[in-house]
């Protein structure tokens, strides 16, 4: 196995070389048990109950999911009867299909535009990337309510008011506003992946005579592939998280999933909510584990996928 | 988007300035055609009708696919619209609002794109939505169960014609109080702010409703809650900020949704209605006790209306006519609580052994003590003073 | 051969067009907004005559209230995440079964990938006075009335804590993870004892991980203001709200984006603060950390 390992912050060649070292000899837990200290069980039996913490309302909503009352958090009896909506009540396919839907598109267009523009940033880094950066910094730094309230009037204007009647059409409004942190966001790492691996190959490719797009197709984005996929999923997940500009830019008819349970806190949550959430969240679970074993395939440790995953 | 015209300082050896020069050339031409591609891509996206002016009007020609409602909270019984949806086909989606603020804000945000095609004002913001081109006109020829209504619901001042509106519920203000914790008999809208700041601080809940929160205080002290004289509107900003937010623990316009059921507030200022579900939702009904605001308080009426742009009119006007059937009248009673302006409602809803029926009908002696709205000069004080107090309570 | 030579910033232009179109020049609007004054009851926003005064009615004191609660909620939510997170961090890069790792890793990202509302309305099940929890607590007779969470700033502190502490584990984990075993042994075999090689040679090595779970957590929790809502009811009220009822009902677009502005500028203040405090506090360990890291070379 080979080390990927982006050492972007380290100048010492010290850690990945120890880091490389553990990778290859896990500890030997025979040995880790003799060192036991009270230190040790201390964090262990604290990140056992963080994870109980982590767990409890997952777990909650699971068991009611299968309520078979009229409010979801007012227990009444079990039974299937909230996953019967997922079929009979179209509102709520609706809204997942639409979430799906947006999620999918904003995901690829992020992914799209960040995944060139982190290439730039790690292989052509300049003036320009300054200012560039600080524009990134300035959509992370932005909170949602703020793109939420600014992009609403302007996507009613555009519409509206300058005839371009695309932006009246809802997906289009929700990948809008879904993209642009998520467009940040990949860009960030998959220019954390690039700077961490040296541009040696692509030299190498470019003296080999190889056109730019070649050396591009075929050298430096597979370098960048573990990154563009986490980028991806992650972009994915935002937008199917996303609440805030969603409610402020949707057109109803297109409404997607996390505004319609932000719409149905208002007169009383039904326990069909549950068992939506429990079957995306299997969903999201089952893509989750197909993209660890992309990466695996592609090399990488589960490690470092996390570190892509964070962006370091 | 414009880039500097100024010159670009930059300190570089002499052979470097000319390749830098061309750099700079290249960037400011690029980023120049940047900005023309995107406005070309814009361009070519725009459909050339484009506008507002395209959306249909209902003819009674065939109804289309789906219909979106915008409205108050769990306001429609399910068994009516998967009725409608059965009988007729389209496809019903709601959203909700917690205020006619809300509503209001949305459509006039959204300049007609916000795809709803029914929603539900209160009639005192009727006649500024007709003014402000918000709402359009009904094709009465579609909506013969008309005749269901009882005629003294119909032709308010709002809109005597019924040209924009019909009557679909109305109700009035109370509050519910938890008897275990709140020992003595509240009776009126003083007891209610007295609880609030003694017993019950922290665990109270106001109407998530400027008219309502400003209300309070009006009702209890004899004012009249329309009033536009500075000094009155002063000192109801001034009690309701300083003296009652900061014992406030939420601003819930649907406590029967969640709160009574689960027993999070011992107070909560309620409309009838969803006072009825919560407490016929609850655990434990004989908990709680309704009170009708009194020595005054508001009598509101909702109404059906389409706002202007709605993608779908002719099914909204065929919803609209649905629930005037009797059959469903009965069953929206049932189900929100509140008399919906059907002539003989009363009666079938009796007959029918309906529960909770003394939240939902009133009596001629309690009527005369509710009071309609106005919307007028001081709808922007209200405002102010209802943002004012949720930031006091959060303090 | 290349007919065509791009300079090297073309492959960024694509995202660049799209972030000037659909946030520079909106966001840009709204501080053009700020500027102006509501016109009247259905008027939204007016700019014929410019000024300061939306600010001025954003910053008088009730309004500044929500701005300095906001902060407390975002400074506290944010030390409360990294005191938990931390020794997690710690623990699953360094003494958790290695071959464990990626599972670890997973259970932290499950939460994550759970819409934050459903999770809200979780707790909001768990900490309900007439929930389950409440009921096990009085029956085992830890308290003996109904618990009274919901609605309280300890209900927003649980909420938030919650909705962002995977945003904190994660880069900890990463940076604790990437010290490696070898400087740790190294430090002992100089003679370190166990508190001093966490202090010294660890903790300084994870400092980038540190900060950026700090500001990963800090940001979007000075932003959110749904899950305080949920489960603060009024003392969950957040600046976010603020803007958010400026818009969505009081249809004052003038003073909401005085505010939206104000947000901004509180954020990226007070985050450039934390970033320099950090900075500041590790100078006197970064001395010592370059001569273990010599020693260990």
């Amino acid at each position: 196995m080979t080390t990927t390992a982006p050492e972007t912050t380290m100048t010492d060649a010290a850690p990945g070389a120890a880091e490389a070292s553990a990778a290859r000899t896990p500890d030997a837990p025979v040995a880790r048990r003799a060192r036991r200290s009270p230190v040790d069980t201390g964090l262990t039996v604290w990140s056992v109950l963080v994870f109980l913490f982590l767990f409890a309302p997952i777990i909650v909503i699971l068991v009611y999911s299968f309520n078979n009352g009229r409010l979801l958090i007012a227990w009444n009896e079990f039974g299937f009867e909230p996953y019967r909506a997922l079929w009979e009540k179209p509102a709520v396919r609706d809204a997942v299909a639409v979430s799906l839907r947006t999620g999918a598109i904003a995901a690829v267009l992020a992914t799209l535009l960040g995944t060139l523009a982190g290439i730039a940033l790690a292989r052509k880094p300049g003036k320009w990337a300054l200012w560039f950066i600080g524009l990134l910094l300035l959509v992370s730094v932005t909170p949602e309510i703020v793109d939420a309230v600014a992009l609403l009037p302007w996507l009613v204007f555009l519409g509206q008011d300058a005839g371009l009647s695309i932006f009246n059409d809802g997906t289009v409004r929700l990948v809008v506003g879904h993209s642009l942190f998520s467009t940040a966001v990949v860009t960030y790492i998959v220019r954390a992946r690039l700077v961490g691996l040296d541009a040696q190959l692509e030299e190498a490719s470019a003296d080999l005579y190889a056109r730019p797009f070649t050396t591009f197709r075929r050298v430096t984005l597979p370098l960048a592939m573990p990154a563009v996929l986490a980028g991806l999923l992650l972009s994915f997940t935002l937008s199917l998280d996303n609440t805030v500009v969603a409610a402020f830019v949707q057109v109803s008819g297109s409404t997607p999933w996390p505004v319609y349970v932000l719409s149905a806190l208002r007169g009383g949550l039904r326990p069909e909510i549950a068992a939506v959430s429990t079957v995306m969240l299997l969903l999201t679970l089952a893509a989750l584990a197909l993209v660890a074993v992309v990466l695996k395939r592609a090399g990488d440790s589960a490690t470092q996928i996390a570190r892509t995953m964070s962006g370091g | 988007m414009a880039e500097k015209s100024t010159p670009i300082r930059i300190l570089a050896s002499t052979e470097q300035v000319p390749i830098l020069q061309r750099a700079i050339d290249r960037r400011r031409f690029l980023s120049f055609a940047a900005a023309m591609g995107g406005t070309a891509f814009l361009a070519a996206c725009s459909s050339p009708g484009g506008g507002t002016s395209s959306a249909p009007v209902a003819t009674g020609g065939e109804l289309e696919g789906s219909l979106s409602i915008y409205t108050w909270g769990d306001y429609d019984s399910p068994d009516v619209v998967s009725s409608f949806t059965a009988d007729f086909g389209p496809k019903v989606t709601f959203d909700s609002y917690g205020s006619n603020e809300e509503l209001i804000s949305k459509l006039v945000a959204a300049k007609g794109t916000s795809g709803y095609d029914i929603i539900v004002p209160t009639g005192a913001f009727i006649p500024q939505m007709i003014e402000n081109g918000i709402i359009q006109k009904l094709n009465k020829d579609l909506l013969p169960n008309i005749e269901h209504m009882d005629p003294a619901f119909l032709g308010r001042s709002w809109d005597p014609e019924n040209e924009y509106s019909i009557c679909k519920a109305w109700g009035t203000t109370g509050f519910v109080y938890d008897k275990t914790v709140i020992t003595r008999e509240l009776k009126d809208w003083n007891d209610f702010l007295d609880a609030a700041q003694n017993e019950a601080s922290g665990k109270t809940s106001v109407l998530d409703d400027p008219a309502e929160v400003t209300g309070l205080y009006y009702w209890a002290n004899g004012i009249d809650w329309n009033t536009t004289d500075e000094a009155e509107i002063a000192a109801c900003e001034d009690f309701i900020v300083n003296t009652l937010a900061p014992h406030i623990s939420a601003f819930d316009s649907y406590p029967g949704g969640q709160a009574i059921p689960q027993a999070t507030q011992v107070l909560m200022q309620a409309w009838n209605g969803d006072a009825r579900i919560g407490i016929l939702e609850s655990p434990d009904p004989d908990r709680w006790q309704w009170v009708l605001g009194s020595p005054a308080t508001e009598l509101w009426m909702d109404n059906w209306a389409i706002p202007v742009g709605a993608p779908h009119p002719e099914a909204a006007h065929a919803f609209i006519d649905w629930t005037m059937v009797p059959e469903n009248q009965l069953l929206q009673v049932d189900y929100i609580g509140y008399h919906t302006g059907a002539a003989g409602i009363e009666d079938a809803a009796n007959e029918a052994g309906l529960e909770m029926l003394d939240l939902v009908f009133f009596t001629e002696e309690q009527i005369a003590t509710m009071n309609d709205g106005e919307v007028n000069e001081a709808q922007q004080r209200n405002v102010d003073i209802w943002n004012k107090a949720k930031a006091a309570a959060g303090a | 051969m290349r007919s065509l030579r791009l300079p090297g910033f073309a492959l960024a232009i694509p995202a660049w067009a799209w972030l000037v179109t659909f946030f520079v020049v909106p966001v840009g609007a709204v501080l053009y907004f700020s500027f102006g004054y509501k016109p009247g009851i259905f008027g939204t926003h007016a700019t014929d005559v410019l000024s300061f005064d939306r600010y001025a009615e954003a910053l008088s004191p009730t309004f500044f209230e929500v701005f300095m609660n906001t902060l407390w909620v975002g400074i506290a939510g944010t030390l409360l995440c990294l005191a938990i997170g931390l020794p997690v961090a710690y623990w699953m890069a360094v003494k958790a079964p290695a071959n464990r790792r990626g599972l670890l890793i997973a259970l932290v990202m499950v939460p994550y990938w759970t819409n934050f509302l459903v999770r809200t309305i979780g707790w909001q099940i768990i900490l309900a006075p007439e929930g389950w929890m409440s009921q096990l607590l009085q029956t085992v007779g830890i308290t003996d009335g109904p618990l009274e969470i919901l609605y309280t700033r300890a209900a927003v502190l649980i909420g938030v804590v919650y909705n962002y502490l995977p945003l904190m584990i994660l880069p900890l984990f990463v940076a604790f993870d990437r010290v490696g075993p070898a400087l740790r042994e190294a430090s002992k075999d100089l003679g370190a004892n166990r508190v001093g090689t966490f202090l010294r040679v660890t903790f300084p090595l994870a400092r980038p991980g540190i900060i950026v779970g700090l500001l990963l957590v800090y940001i979007p929790l000075m932003g959110d203001y749904i899950t305080a809502t949920v489960l603060g009811g009024a003392q969950g009220n957040m600046v976010g709200q603020l803007v958010a009822s400026q818009f969505q009902a009081a249809q004052n677009w003038a003073l909401g984006s005085a505010m939206a502005v104000l947000l901004i500028l509180v954020i990226m203040v007070s985050a450039a603060a934390i970033g320099l405090l950090l900075w500041l506090v590790s100078l006197p360990f970064r001395a010592r950390n370059r001569v273990v890291l010599e020693a260990s070379a």
